[in-house]
């Protein structure tokens, strides 16, 4: 973090200072959960869904070189071609050098996280790239020259009357209207015009499959397959933990995916690339980003079985109320959370703190990641690497005399009690953060060690 | 059978009134109960914070207090699940490993060891129960709302044998109090908003008592209570179960 | 000089944990009766309209009086000639922007969640179940499947260059999570259920 750069503490008290929104973004965020809890309690099978999507992920990442290899083969001989980026940098250039090729200055993107951890639109942007998110949360924010705050709903922070405000400006809807259905027919008239004129499509990647060389693209709107399936090419951007071994294995996944993210069933459409269309050019950028280093973290791997659905977001009492935004990285959240301070982390130090450990998180999780436990490991990790405070660490050093030497513990104790008793103002002021929002405990006359001792006097 | 006490630093030197409770209800079941004197905390607040490396002196006291006892028990789900998961001594490893092994919070002692059906208890009023997260879901004190499984929760078992004691059920049976630890005054902003969401469940449930296995929690939520001047109160569950 | 493909291969290889084995896949048997009444119920849920019907007769007298078939309307499927469309009536998808309504045969259904499953070997553009207004697909009733498990069984090895799970009409809640049919692809779908033994909705 950069020293002048919010940290979640600072950006998470500043959404704190509009409590009303607050409650409109907890609340929303809370029903896609209880949808997600209503669509899982009606599979009575879905804990041993969730057990075997767990295996099945932790096996591929226990063998990606294999897969990634076979993957390659098989994607190859269906007739795509196969790029590997090592970084956010080398993949923001492969789409440039396509795009180049192409003679394009224009491209149509589907959902896709990856291309938000490169900063692929701002890369783009600036070397006279033209990029349009079809996907309408992301086309809404990309309008608001501002990041996705959450991976599956990227404009849940806003409301609708925002996003009217913005339409009448950009789409020319009518002024003050704030009707989603209005809105939305606007967005589909506005981006037909893109899908039916740019040549060059780029979608994200749910699962790939090792055996097969295909890859699953899984959205609402269709905008994916309207890019891919009228675009002369089609690139699609993928991290290289998105593999899974086999097709029949997608039917655990699909069946977990949409659940957990929004409580549906299923996307309206789960699309299966294998071939380019005929006279179409199909190409596929496997990204390593970080995600090879994380391979090698034994307590933080398990991290990679992620299939970005969202669900820990959703139930994560901190996130609904501090929005996406507040982790500064583009995958927020709990997730975002053990993700992020592999990439650096220094620069997200904040975010493992950032919790209350409460554990909802890893209970939601689709493929079982320990996300919770995570959170405390990185903790530790972050701490030896020296990247918490110097005052924080006096000051823990502090209590770890205290609290391993019984007669400065009691000694300690009976002071506080006293302070809180004779001399309140001492604590119950501005430089008590407590104090903000909540009264100190009454102090009691004694504590419990000193009335066992009077009271029940040596047996101890 | 002896059973050795632990009572949490805070609960020690806030809410005696917690232990007090404790004792008396174990002692009231016929259980030899001893408080070693000497003893402090369990580490949590420095594991917590990424000073796990830290609490050697703390893991090393806590063992060699509580390894006589045939039990631990403490009226705290988080401390029990924090010594249970994080409980290390260089040298001692054995017997850190046996304290693991015969730690136990307050409720599911009674329930999993004393295995008891009555309380001779009574607390007649409207209690909303708070479910502490690192009780619920790190020692399965009860379900939780997010796997699909069978219901059920030992502290609510137990407060329905309470003579007289109604249960008021919650919109959001089991979302995090906001408390955290350290949490609590690093990010205030959040922890408070999250308590302040947490009261306004419990006060629209009609409860006049709000109970948890954990005071930490309850803390928390008394000092918001408070700061509203809200007539509810909050009771730990030994508490409650020790009423008569 | 060692390329990104060596790199990463190479990263990847020394960082991965000793192998774990594939779990044991299990086998799940539905958990409701009828899976052609879940894959009703369902697709109703989602905002398809699904109709029993017993023959083309009813597909076509549905059609005329819920579309306009003054519009671009074309189908795929052998039974409703009248709607072919024509190889060289047009040369690039985009040209097909215009379609009102595309009615297309789907080899099963999966009940748990009302998707149907086209492929492109019977396509002759990938963009037709998204580029028109509305979606109208025919499948033989007894072709509905209990869940994605048997879906993929069903499937099997199968070579198709493209192919997808289609679950009701396109939709979107990313404005306040307030549900709105009808947003990139079709803005409708009619599921027509064919009544037929030896089940082939498009017989040639």
């Amino acid at each position: 973090m950069s020293k002048t750069a919010k940290d979640h503490a600072g950006l998470a008290a500043d959404f704190n200072k509009d409590p009303e929104r607050v409650s409109w973004h907890d609340e929303t965020l809370w029903w896609v959960r209880a949808k997600r809890d209503k669509a899982a309690q009606g599979i009575p099978e879905w804990e041993a869904l969730r057990e075997t999507a767990s295996g099945i992920k932790a096996h591929t990442l226990s063998n990606l070189s294999a897969y990634l290899e076979a993957f390659e083969k098989a994607a190859i001989a269906n007739g795509a071609i196969v790029h590997w980026a090592a970084d956010a940098a080398e993949h923001n250039e492969i789409v440039l050098s396509l795009l180049r090729k192409a003679k394009a200055d224009r491209m149509m993107k589907s959902k896709s996280m990856l291309t938000e951890e490169c900063h692929l639109n701002d890369f783009l942007k600036a070397r006279g790239v033209e990029t349009i998110d079809t996907d309408l949360g992301e086309r809404i924010v990309q309008l608001l020259d501002e990041p996705p705050s959450h991976i599956v709903l990227p404009a849940i922070h806003r409301k609708k009357e925002e996003i009217g405000v913005l339409f009448h400006k950009h789409l020319d809807t009518p002024e003050g209207s704030a009707d989603p259905q209005l809105l939305t027919h606007a967005a589909r008239l506005n981006l037909r015009d893109v899908f039916l004129t740019r040549n060059v499509a780029l979608t994200g990647v749910n699962f790939a499959i090792a055996e097969t060389g295909e890859f699953v693209v899984c959205t609402n709107e269709g905008n994916a397959d309207m890019g891919a399936h009228l675009a002369d090419i089609h690139i699609a951007a993928m991290g290289i933990e998105k593999l899974i071994p086999k097709r029949e294995h997608l039917g655990f996944f699909l069946r977990l995916l949409t659940r957990s993210a929004t409580g549906q069933p299923i996307t309206t459409y789960s699309s299966h690339f294998k071939k380019p269309r005929a006279g179409q050019e199909l190409h596929i950028i496997l990204v390593d980003n970080g995600r090879s280093v994380q391979l090698g973290r034994e307590d933080f791997r398990s991290s990679l079985k992620c299939i970005r659905c969202g669900a820990c977001m959703n139930t994560c009492p901190v996130y609904r109320r501090s929005g996406g935004h507040s982790y500064h990285t583009a995958v927020a959240g709990p997730i975002g959370s053990i993700l992020a301070p592999n990439l650096d982390m220094e620069k997200y130090a904040d975010l493992p703190f950032a919790s209350t450990l409460c554990g909802s998180c890893t209970n939601v999780c689709p493929v079982k990641i320990d996300i919770h436990e995570q959170l405390y490991k990185w903790r530790q990790v972050i701490v030896k690497n020296g990247y918490s405070g110097k005052l924080k660490t006096a000051s823990m050093k502090g209590m770890a005399f205290v609290l391993s030497k019984p007669r400065v513990f009691n000694f300690s104790g009976k002071a506080g009690r006293w302070v809180l008793k004779h001399a309140p103002f001492i604590v119950n002021n501005a430089l008590n953060p407590w104090y903000k929002q909540r009264d100190m405990p009454e102090p009691p006359a004694e504590s419990f060690h000193q009335w066992y001792s009077k009271n029940r006097g040596k047996r101890s | 059978m002896r059973v050795g006490l632990f009572i949490p630093c805070y609960v020690d030197q806030f809410y005696p009134q917690v232990a007090i409770a404790t004792l008396e209800l174990l002692e009231k079941l016929g259980v030899e109960v001893g408080f070693p004197l000497k003893q402090t905390c369990c580490g949590q607040p420095m594991a917590n914070s990424g000073y796990e490396h830290l609490t050697g002196g703390c893991n090393a006291l806590f063992t060699e207090l509580f390894a006589e006892f045939d039990y631990v028990v403490s009226p705290s789900g988080s401390c029990t699940l924090h010594v249970k998961e994080h409980l290390h001594v260089d040298g001692s490893e054995a017997a850190a490993k046996s304290v693991r092994s015969r730690i136990y919070e307050l409720t599911e002692f009674l329930t999993d060891v004393l295995k008891i059906e009555h309380l001779r208890a009574r607390f007649p009023y409207r209690v909303s129960m708070h479910q502490a997260c690192h009780g619920q879901r790190g020692l399965h004190l009860s379900q939780m709302s997010e796997l699909v499984a069978a219901p059920y929760s030992k502290p609510e078992r137990l407060l329905k044998m309470v003579d007289g004691l109604q249960l008021v059920p919650l919109t959001r049976p089991d979302e995090c109090c906001g408390f955290g630890g350290t949490f609590c005054v690093t990010e205030e902003a959040v922890s408070a908003r999250v308590g302040q969401d947490r009261i306004a469940d419990h006060e629209q449930s009609g409860t006049e008592y709000i109970t948890s296995a954990d005071m930490s929690c309850l803390m928390h939520l008394e000092g918001i209570l408070r700061r509203k001047n809200s007539p509810v109160r909050v009771r730990h569950i030994a508490e409650i179960l020790n009423a008569e | 000089m060692s390329s990104s493909r060596d790199n990463i291969l190479k990263a990847v290889a020394a960082n991965q944990p000793e192998l774990l084995p594939l779990p044991q896949l299990p086998q799940f048997a539905a958990y409701f009766d009828i899976p052609l009444l879940k894959f009703r119920d369902v697709l109703e849920g989602i905002g398809a309209t699904v109709l029993s019907v017993s023959g083309y007769a009813d597909i076509r007298n549905h059609l005329a009086t819920h579309f306009d078939l003054t519009k671009p309307v074309y189908s795929t499927i052998a039974a409703l000639p009248e709607f072919a469309l024509r190889p060289g009536s047009y040369s690039r998808p985009q040209d097909l922007h215009n379609v009102e309504l595309i009615i297309l045969p789907a080899e099963f259904g999966v009940a748990e969640n009302g998707a149907v499953w086209i492929t492109d070997e019977a396509l002759p553009e990938r963009a037709l179940p998204f580029i028109p207004e509305h979606l109208a697909v025919v499948i033989a009733e007894d072709a509905i499947l209990a869940n994605m498990h048997e879906a993929y069984l069903q499937i099997g090895q199968r070579d198709y260059g493209w192919a997808a799970f289609i679950a009701g009409p396109s939709k979107t809640a990313d404005i306040e999570q307030s549900l709105v049919l009808g947003a990139h692809g079709p803005r409708s779908m009619t599921v027509f259920l064919l009544k037929m033994s030896g089940s082939n909705p498009d017989p040639s």
